[in-house]
């Protein structure tokens, strides 16, 4: 079989279970979970990927990942499905000298796949998550990598000081290039956050992972033992700032903020986008929304395939979903195909996939601007009952 | 399944908005083009080789269709052919569908489908959703050589059909007309007909070269008449949508925002599927007010909109009003305009403070990229 060399491709891992959006993660990997409307994470890096002109992507899969191999198919909504692009789905595989098994870690995802990068030839390759919320132009980061000479760059953002400590942290000197790294530093001594997008020069990533593995204490980890051992190496290591919008989705609150991001007349998200710009996502055939005359909606999203009858205000509500006669939706993520019954109220939730509230029953609870919301889960497929209450903070 | 499918793209005209499209690539219902419900038909009948027949303006429709893949026909599992007139310059005048088909004899003999037996013919004006299985499946039981696709209650003394049956109590078919008023009494033909191909081929080839090219009045009512042709009437049960002229496409759109025919037309059978275009959701604004309304994705709304059909890409600016309309993609709506009963094409501007208001009858139509 031919495969044509490329200059850079990406490898997206995809692997992680996102322990900490609970209910939402039972059944589905991170980079499935739902987001904006008619998305899902992984579409974002996969855009990105696209809008960068990176045509090909191996994403690597471990965690439940029936629906998310299903989600990416053959690539055909990003336009990775031509003759010489592909999306290609990695999961953990068996080999003959037992080097092998499950992912023991990033590193490891990417060291067990290194004859899938090999096939191209290329000289850059580019390793991202699949659980942020970001447009970036990554051929911007590979031009600034190679214009730097360095053997890999990292793209950073500036956090406060205060939240420094949950980060890896890049010290940097004033040409950017980066003298040490810092994985959760208890007394951090700068404030450029590692956003977990690399740029390799593939050779000296390759002969990284290999002696990598060979180290039997390593965790097989980008951050814990790459990065540290390139730098311990003395190659060239660069940081490339980033000021644009980043958000970590792995928590059921930063989801429901991300969310809450998108609306407003200048969002701090702006998702819709030109040519360039646009985030793609692989479709249903729903027709469009039917809005009704007693219907009032204020500050939202609706998706394609809904049925709106009641009150939505200040929320996201995605693909196939119902709102019933005199049901309330305020300040809430709705996912694809909920069913909202009338009369209910679903105020700082975030609904699951195909989820149901049933008639008068009520979900989460108001708060203040400033107060600490407590945001109320249904998981996929959950039934809150006829008059029951869900109270905020609760999962169901 | 062994059926070809056969759709005529244009075969009647809805004035400027037909001007520079076909009526098969006519925007419907926010988010469809007329022709997307035919290959949905089609395509969840499982019929894999379809031939598009087109005499003119079918860029737009080549455009929507591109390879079909959102209709699983992209090639490899069968596919979808355009079949456009390269004969035509030997007669200028057109004649009839059958005259088209003779010269799609090479799609039906030796293209794509040259191993199927049956042939589904079917226009694009007349929308609906319908199981095609169950139709081929009542077309070969009757064992009669043509069956038409037929919806009672759309006759009403006024509207002109194209063909209308009229069955006995028991069943049989005791009149048939073509291009005429009938009373309510008579079945509308949807244009949808299945026969066996080696009939079609036959017939097509045996009128055509005696100067015959009408489909209704030639192959259908002529073969009746001299009895050399059986015909089956389906009687079918779903919402079908004439489309053929301005003031009927207007009204049957503005139908969507009942719940029954919505829900019959996009769910009856199976979904409908359409070209994707990666817009955002819409954005419903802190001031907005929409009632009554289907919107499409990626609106833009800050105005108020009633009764209204809005497709992809609809910005209704801050005091603007939107009343019994449609709105097709990328129009925009300035501030403080006001329109009722309009139809406005793609990519309409209009200027903040403008007004125009239509009749129900007569809708006041804005061509595609106009700005008013």
């Amino acid at each position: 079989m031919y495969f044509q060399k490329k200059r850079c491709i990406a490898m997206l891992l995809a692997g992680g279970q996102g322990s900490r959006l609970k209910v939402l993660t039972e059944k589905t990997a991170k980079p499935a979970v739902p987001f904006g409307g008619k998305y899902r994470i992984i579409d974002f890096p996969l855009s990105n990927c696209v809008n960068s002109g990176i045509d090909t992507v191996g994403i690597l899969t471990q965690y439940q990942p029936l629906e998310l191999n299903e989600y990416i198919g053959n690539g055909q909504p990003w336009g990775l499905n031509k003759t010489h692009s592909c999306a290609q789905v990695l999961p953990p595989y068996e080999r003959h000298d037992k080097k092998s098994g499950w992912y023991k870690g990033t590193a490891n995802a990417i060291y067990q796949n290194i004859d899938f990068i090999d096939r191209y030839d290329p000289e850059y390759v580019v390793i991202l998550s699949g659980d942020h919320i970001y447009k970036m132009d990554y051929a911007d980061m590979v031009a600034y990598h190679e214009r730097n000479q360095a053997s890999c760059t990292i793209a950073v953002r500036n956090v406060p000081l205060s939240e420094a400590s949950r980060f890896g942290i890049l010290n940097t000197n004033p040409d950017n290039s980066i003298y040490e790294f810092e994985e959760k530093p208890k007394q951090p001594k700068s404030t450029n956050a590692s956003m977990g997008i690399y740029v390799f020069n593939w050779k000296v990533l390759r002969e990284a992972l290999i002696s990598d593995e060979e180290d039997e204490t390593s965790s097989n980890d980008f951050g814990k033992n790459i990065i540290p051992m390139l730098l311990g190496a003395g190659h060239k290591m660069m940081a490339y700032p980033f000021d644009g919008y980043w958000k970590d989705v792995g928590t059921i609150d930063s989801l429901w903020e991300a969310n809450m991001e998108l609306l407003g007349k200048e969002p701090a998200f702006q998702i819709r986008g030109n040519e360039r710009q646009r985030i793609y996502a692989r479709n249903s055939a729903q027709p469009s929304s039917y809005i009704d005359e007693d219907a009032k909606i204020y500050n939202a999203f609706v998706a394609e395939g809904c049925e709106v009858y009641g009150t939505v205000r200040h929320s996201v509500i995605s693909v196939g979903c119902t709102v019933g006669e005199g049901a309330l939706v305020e300040d809430s993520v709705v996912m694809p195909g909920v069913v909202i019954e009338s009369g209910a109220i679903v105020r700082h939730a975030i609904l699951g996939e195909n989820s149901r509230v049933c008639v008068n029953a009520v979900v989460g609870g108001a708060y203040g601007p400033k107060d600490k919301k407590k945001i109320s889960v249904t998981s996929k497929g959950a039934v809150v009952e006829k008059n029951t209450v869900l109270a905020p903070g609760e999962m169901l | 399944m062994n059926v070809t499918g056969i759709i005529f793209a244009n075969d009647a005209t809805m004035g400027d908005l037909t001007s520079k499209r076909t009526m098969a690539s006519l925007p419907f219902g926010g988010r469809y083009r007329q022709i997307d419900f035919h290959l949905s038909n089609m395509a969840c009948a499982g019929i894999r080789n379809i031939g598009i027949i087109s005499r003119y303006n079918y860029q737009s429709l080549m455009n929507h269709v591109g390879d079909a893949e959102e209709w699983g026909l992209e090639l490899g599992e069968g596919g979808l052919e355009f079949l456009t007139p390269y004969a035509m310059s030997t007669t200028d005048r057109y004649r009839g569908k059958l005259e088209n088909l003779y010269f799609a004899m090479d799609f039906l003999e030796y293209g794509l489908g040259n191993e199927d037996e049956y042939v589904v013919l079917s226009d694009s004006a007349v929308l609906s959703n319908m199981d095609l299985t169950k139709i081929l499946a009542a077309h070969i039981e009757s064992g009669k050589d043509i069956t038409i696709v037929a919806k009672a209650g759309i006759a009403d003394g006024r509207k002109q059909l194209d063909l209308a049956v009229k069955l006995d109590d028991k069943g049989q078919i005791s009149d048939i007309a073509v291009d005429y008023v009938a009373g309510p009494e008579h079945l509308a033909s949807m244009d949808t007909f299945i026969m066996s191909k080696t009939f079609l081929v036959h017939q097509v080839r045996e009128l055509v070269a005696r100067n015959l090219c009408h489909m209704d009045r030639d192959l259908v009512l002529g073969l009746w008449q001299k009895g050399v042709a059986s015909l089956n009437v389906y009687p079918f049960q779903g919402v079908a949508l004439f489309n053929e002229s301005i003031e009927e496409y207007f009204r049957n759109s503005l139908s969507l925002l009942d719940k029954q025919i919505r829900h019959d037309l996009f769910g009856r059978c199976h979904p409908v599927y359409t070209k994707v275009r990666d817009r955002v959701p819409s954005y419903y604004g802190e001031e907005c007010e929409i009632e009554n309304c289907l919107l499409a994705d990626g609106c833009f709304l800050e105005g108020e909109a009633e009764d209204s059909i809005l497709f992809r890409d609809v910005k209704i600016c801050q005091g603007a009003q939107v009343e019994k309309s449609l709105i097709m993609n990328d129009t925009v709506i300035g501030e403080g305009a006001r329109v009722e009963y309009v139809i406005l094409d793609k990519n309409v501007t209009v200027r903040p403070g403008a007004r125009l208001v239509g009749t129900p009858h007569d809708p006041i139509i804005i061509k595609r990229g106009e700005t008013v």
